[in-house]
C-alpha cells in the first residue's frame, strides 16, 4: 500500500477534524470547566425512604446535574457536590430527587458554597509541565535517532504528533461541551496526560522501523523507506491499538457511568495516537525532506498568479 | 534450559513474592505494616475509588482581649488551606479533597479511614503557634492598691496576737535581702493593715506571687534553669526611708499582714523592736511594686509567618539544633525582637527571651545571642538530643496554621466515583482485558498465551509494588498502571511480529526468538525511556508548581514503565526460552499465526494479514 503517496489526503483529514476542535475552542467558550475547577455549591440530603446511590445518580442527571458528585455519609444520608445552586434551584433539586426516590421527604442537613478543588493554576501548571516534557521528548529522541540523518527531525514530529493529539482530544471535548453540555475536570486532565504518553510510544515504534529500515536500505529514498516502515508496523499498530479499544469499549459500554466521560478521552485518544504516528509524524518526516510545504507554496502562487 | 536456570528462579521468586504481598490483606513485619481489610488485595486506595474521612473545621478566631468571635477573611482561610493542603500532601496520606465551605469553614476529606486520629493530629486542628517576647523583672505598681487602702503602718513582734499561720509554709525566701523569718522565732516585723479591698488585692498578689515561686521551683526540680521568681518590692517612707523585697503572710484578722523586716544595712543584723519602731515612726507610707518573674508580651509572631522548621546538627559541632525560617513579614518582626533583646542587654544586663508557644504551652525559650535579621535562626540547647530537636521541629512545623479551627463534623464518606458505579467498571475492565489476552492467544497462538500469562505476573508484580510502597491508587494511578499495561502489551506485540518475520525467514525457532527480541528491543527501550523522561519532567515540574495530581500520575506511570520493560525484557523471554527447550518446538505452526503457518515469505514485502 503507498501510505506516503497519499500524505496529502492524510494531512488534509488531520486538519478537518482539529480544524471544528479549534474553531470551538475559541469561539465558543472553550473547554467547559466542571466544578472541580470553578467550584459550586454543597448540599447534604438525608432522604426519609430508603435511598440507594445509583438511582440517586442516575435522577440527578435526569434532572441536570450529571457533573454532581454523590458520596455517602450515613445510611441514605448523602453529600452531594454539584455546580452552585440559587436557592431556588435547590428546591426545585431537593423535590425533584424526593418526588422519584423518597415520596416521605428529606432533610437538608447543611448547605454550602464550596470552593473548587482544584485551582485553575493546576491547570495552567499542568500545561507548563507538559511542555517541559515535550522538550524532554524532543531531546531523547533527536539522540537516539542520531544514527540517522537529520536526527532533529525525528524529535520535531514526534512532539508534532504529540500536540496534534492533544489538541483533537481537547477540540472535540470543546465540542461536546456545547453540543452535549460536557464538562471536563481533573479525570480530563490526567486522561489527557494519558494520550499524551500512548501517542510518543506509538510513535516512537513506528519510527524505529524507519530507523532500522533507513540503515539497513541506505540508497533507497526515504519516501519508500517511510512506506516499508508503516507496512510492517501497521499490523501491530492496529493489534495494540485495537486490543485497547476493545478493553475501552467494553468499559464505556458495561461499566459505570461515573468514568465513563474519562474513558471517552482515552478512546478518542488511542484513536488519534494510532493514527498519528502513521498519517502525521511518519509522513511529515517525507514531506521535510522533499520541500512538500516549500512546493506547495509555490504552486499556491503560481496558480494565484494565472487566475 | 539450564542456560535460563538464574533468570527462571528470579522470575518464579518475584511472581511468589508478588503473590503472597497481595495474598494477604494485612501484612506485618516489626514495624513494617501495610495493607489493610477492607480493599481488595489489601491496596491502598484513594478518596475516587475507596472513600475516607470527611471532616468539616470551622474557622475559631477569636480576639485575643475579649474572646469575642472575629471575622476570618477570605485571604485567612486560603493561607489555611493551602497550609493544610501541604501539610497532607506531604504526609503521604494520599490526595485528599481540601474545599473551602461558605465563608468561614473547611472541608477535609482524607482517604482511607485506617488512622483518622493520625490525620487529625496532621491537621493540627488547634495548634496555635506563637512567638512571644519574653521580658524578664517586669514591675508592676499596684495601682490597685491606694494609700487610702493601707490603715497603718506598724513595727511589732510577729507573734503578737495568735499569729495562726505557719510562717515556714510561705517564709522559703528567694531573694538574699529578705530576712529569713523561719531563723528567728520571734522576728520583728512590719504590720499592714489594709482596708478590706486593699487586702483582697494584696492577697491576690501574693496568690501570684506564690504561684510563681511553685512554678520555678517545679521547672528547678525538672532540670530546667527557670527565671528569678516574682517577688515583692516595697518601699517604707517613715522617719527614714528604706526599699527591699520582702516576704509577706497573713496574721490575725485577714486585713493584717506581717512583712519581713529588712536586715541593718551595716551589721546585717535584724534590727530590734526600737530601732524598727523608730525607722517606721508615726505616719509611715508604704508602696508595693510587684517584680513579675517575666512578661510575655505579644508581638504578632504566629506560626503561619514561620516557613519552615527541620532538625539538623550544628556544623562545628555537631550539637543537635532546630532551623527556623520566617517569611519576609516574619523576618522583619523576629528581626527587631532580636535587635530590642539584645540592645537590652546590652544596656541593662537583663537577658530576656524569646518564648515559643503552641496552644499556651511552652515549648521553650531560647534566650539570643545576636540581632537576627535575615529570618534564619537556629535553636541550640544543652539538652537537646537528636530526638528532641526533632520532636521540636515537628511541633513548629504543625503549629503553622495561620487561624485557629475547630472540628465540627466527623463522618465516614463513601468513594467519589459512587462504589456501585466503580464496580461495574471493574468488572467491564476486566472482561476487557481477558478478551484483549483471548485475542492475543488466538492470534500468536502459543507465544500469545504466554505472554498472557507474562501480564497477569507483570500485573500481579505491579500491584504488590503499589501495595508495598504503597502507593495510594486514585483513578489517575489506574490510568497510569492501564497506560502501562498498554506498553506492555505493545511490547510482546512487538517482540512477537518480529519473531513471526524471523519464523517466515526461514529460522529456527530459538533463534528466531532471539534474534526476534533484539529487533524489538529498540523500540521498546526507545518508548519506555521516553516515557519515563516524560514521567521525570513531569513529576519534577508538578512538583515546583503544586499540581499534585499529575504527581500522583507520573510516580505510578513510572513505576508501571519499569516494571513492564523488566516484564518485557524478562518474563516474556524466560517463559518463550523455556517452552521453546521443551517438545512444543516441534508444533511449529503453534508458534505462528493462524493460516499463514510455516510459509516462508520475505520478510521485507511486508505482506501482513490484517
Amino acid at each position: 500500500m503507498d501510505f506516503v503517496g497519499k500524505r496529502g489526503w492524510f494531512f488534509l483529514t488531520s486538519l478537518l477534524v482539529i480544524f471544528p476542535g479549534i474553531v470551538f475552542l475559541i469561539i465558543a467558550p472553550g473547554l467547559k470547566p466542571g466544578i472541580d475547577f470553578t467550584g459550586g455549591s454543597a448540599v447534604t440530603l438525608a432522604f426519609q425512604d430508603e435511598v440507594t446511590q445509583g438511582p440517586l445518580r442516575d435522577e440527578l442527571a435526569e434532572l441536570g446535574y450529571a457533573d454532581a458528585t454523590v458520596q455517602q455519609l450515613e445510611e441514605n444520608t448523602y453529600f452531594i457536590r454539584t455546580k452552585e445552586l440559587s436557592d431556588d434551584a435547590k428546591a426545585t433539586l431537593t423535590s425533584g430527587l424526593e418526588t422519584a426516590l423518597s415520596p416521605s421527604g428529606s432533610d437538608e442537613l447543611s448547605f454550602y458554597l464550596v470552593s473548587p478543588v482544584v485551582a485553575s493554576e493546576t491547570v495552567v501548571n499542568a500545561f507548563y509541565a507538559v511542555l517541559a516534557a515535550a522538550v524532554g521528548i524532543f531531546f531523547y529522541v533527536w539522540w537516539a535517532f542520531r544514527n540517522v540523518p537529520s536526527p532533529f527531525r525525528y524529535g520535531l514530529a514526534a512532539i508534532a504528533a504529540l500536540i496534534h493529539d492533544a489538541v483533537i482530544v481537547i477540540g472535540i471535548f470543546a465540542i461536546l461541551g456545547v453540543v452535549a453540555d460536557i464538562e471536563v475536570g481533573t479525570m480530563f486532565l490526567i486522561a489527557i496526560l494519558t494520550v499524551i504518553g500512548y501517542s510518543v510510544n506509538d510513535t516512537i515504534v513506528v519510527f524505529d522501523r524507519i530507523r532500522e529500515n533507513v540503515l539497513t536500505y541506505p540508497n533507497r529514498e526515504l519516501a519508500e523507506v517511510v512506506n516499508l516502515s508503516i507496512s510492517e508496523t501497521i499490523g501491530r499498530s492496529l493489534n495494540t491499538s485495537l486490543t485497547l479499544l476493545f478493553t475501552l469499549m467494553a468499559m464505556i459500554l458495561f461499566g459505570g457511568q461515573t468514568i465513563r466521560e474519562f474513558l471517552l478521552v482515552l478512546l478518542v485518544g488511542v484513536i488519534a495516537g494510532t493514527y498519528s504516528s502513521i498519517g502525521l509524524a511518519s509522513q511529515l518526516l517525507v514531506t521535510w525532506e522533499y520541500g512538500d510545504l516549500r512546493r506547495i507554496l509555490r504552486r499556491g502562487k503560481s496558480a494565484t498568479a494565472t487566475a | 534450559m539450564r542456560r535460563y536456570g538464574r533468570t527462571v528462579a528470579i522470575v518464579v521468586a518475584l511472581v511468589t513474592l508478588a503473590g503472597v504481598a497481595l495474598g494477604f490483606p494485612t501484612i506485618n513485619i516489626g514495624n513494617f505494616e501495610r495493607g489493610g481489610d477492607d480493599t481488595p488485595l489489601g491496596l491502598s486506595l484513594g478518596l475516587d475509588l475507596q472513600g475516607g474521612s470527611h471532616l468539616v473545621y470551622e474557622a475559631d478566631l477569636r480576639d485575643p482581649a475579649t474572646d469575642e468571635p472575629l471575622e476570618v477573611t477570605e485571604d485567612q482561610m486560603e493561607s489555611l488551606k493551602r497550609t493544610i493542603e501541604r501539610r497532607v500532601n506531604s504526609s503521604g496520606l494520599g490526595e485528599p479533597i481540601i474545599q473551602l465551605l461558605d465563608s468561614d469553614r473547611l472541608l477535609i476529606q482524607l482517604p482511607g479511614v485506617t488512622d483518622p486520629e493520625r490525620a487529625k493530629s496532621l491537621i493540627g486542628e488547634t495548634a496555635l503557634l506563637e512567638f512571644k517576647h519574653r521580658q524578664l523583672a517586669v514591675p508592676n505598681d499596684l495601682e490597685e492598691i491606694t494609700q487610702d487602702d493601707i490603715l497603718s503602718v506598724t513595727a511589732d513582734f510577729l507573734t503578737d496576737p495568735d499569729a495562726s499561720s505557719t510562717p515556714t509554709a510561705t517564709s522559703t525566701a528567694t531573694s538574699t535581702t529578705t530576712p529569713a523569718i523561719a531563723d528567728d522565732p520571734d522576728p520583728v516585723v512590719l504590720k499592714v493593715e489594709f482596708s478590706e479591698d486593699g487586702a483582697i488585692e494584696f492577697r491576690m498578689v501574693l496568690d501570684r506571687l506564690m504561684d510563681s515561686f511553685l512554678t520555678a521551683t517545679a521547672q528547678s526540680q525538672s532540670g530546667h534553669i527557670p527565671p528569678v521568681p516574682s517577688f515583692l518590692d516595697v518601699t517604707m517612707e517613715g522617719t527614714e526611708q528604706l526599699r527591699f523585697n520582702a516576704t509577706a503572710l497573713p496574721i490575725g484578722t485577714s486585713t493584717t499582714y506581717a512583712i519581713g523586716f529588712p536586715v541593718d544595712s551595716e551589721s546585717g543584723e535584724p534590727p530590734t523592736l526600737d530601732e524598727a519602731k523608730r525607722q517606721v515612726g508615726e505616719d509611715a507610707k508604704i508602696f508595693f511594686t510587684e517584680i513579675q518573674s517575666y512578661v510575655d508580651e505579644d508581638i504578632g509572631l504566629t506560626g503561619e509567618k514561620l516557613t519552615r522548621a527541620f532538625p539538623s546538627q550544628h556544623g562545628g559541632s555537631g550539637a543537635p539544633i532546630v532551623n527556623i525560617e520566617f517569611d519576609d513579614e516574619g523576618t522583619r518582626i523576629f528581626g527587631r525582637l532580636t535587635q530590642d533583646i539584645v540592645l537590652k542587654q546590652e544596656t541593662t544586663g537583663q537577658s530576656d527571651q524569646i518564648a515559643i508557644f503552641l496552644d499556651d504551652v511552652e515549648l521553650i525559650s531560647p534566650v539570643v545571642q545576636t540581632p537576627i535579621t535575615a529570618g534564619t535562626a537556629i535553636i541550640q540547647g544543652r539538652d537537646f538530643t537528636l530526638e528532641r530537636v526533632r520532636d521540636i521541629a515537628l511541633l513548629l512545623e504543625s503549629g503553622r496554621l495561620p487561624i485557629p479551627i475547630t472540628l465540627i463534623q466527623e463522618r465516614d464518606v463513601d468513594a467519589i466515583l459512587g462504589e456501585d458505579s466503580l464496580r461495574k467498571s471493574v468488572v467491564a475492565g476486566a472482561v476487557g482485558l481477558g478478551l484483549v489476552l483471548l485475542f492475543m492467544t488466538a492470534y500468536y497462538r502459543l507465544p500469545g498465551l504466554l505472554a498472557s500469562i507474562a501480564l497477569m505476573m507483570y500485573a500481579a508484580i505491579v500491584l504488590a509494588i503499589f501495595k508495598i510502597l504503597p502507593v495510594t491508587l486514585t483513578l489517575s494511578g489506574v490510568a497510569a498502571a492501564i497506560l502501562s499495561i498498554g506498553m506492555a502489551v505493545d511490547a510482546n506485540i512487538l517482540i512477537f511480529e518480529r519473531m513471526k518475520d524471523e519464523l517466515r525467514a526461514g529460522r529456527t525457532l530459538l533463534s528466531a526468538i532471539n534474534i526476534g527480541f533484539d529487533r524489538a528491543w529498540p523500540a521498546i527501550r526507545d518508548g519506555n525511556v521516553s516515557t519515563l523522561i516524560t514521567c521525570g519532567i513531569l513529576f519534577w515540574f508538578s512538583d515546583q508548581l503544586g499540581a499534585t495530581i499529575v504527581q500522583g500520575f507520573a510516580a505510578t506511570l513510572a513505576i508501571g514503565v519499569v516494571v513492564s520493560m523488566f516484564s518485557a525484557i524478562t518474563i516474556s523471554r524466560t517463559l518463550l526460552r523455556f517452552v521453546s527447550s521443551t517438545r512444543l518446538t516441534r508444533k511449529l505452526n503453534w508458534w505462528t499465526p493462524s493460516g499463514k503457518s510455516g510459509l516462508p515469505q520475505q520478510a521485507t514485502t511486508g505482506a501482513q494479514r490484517s
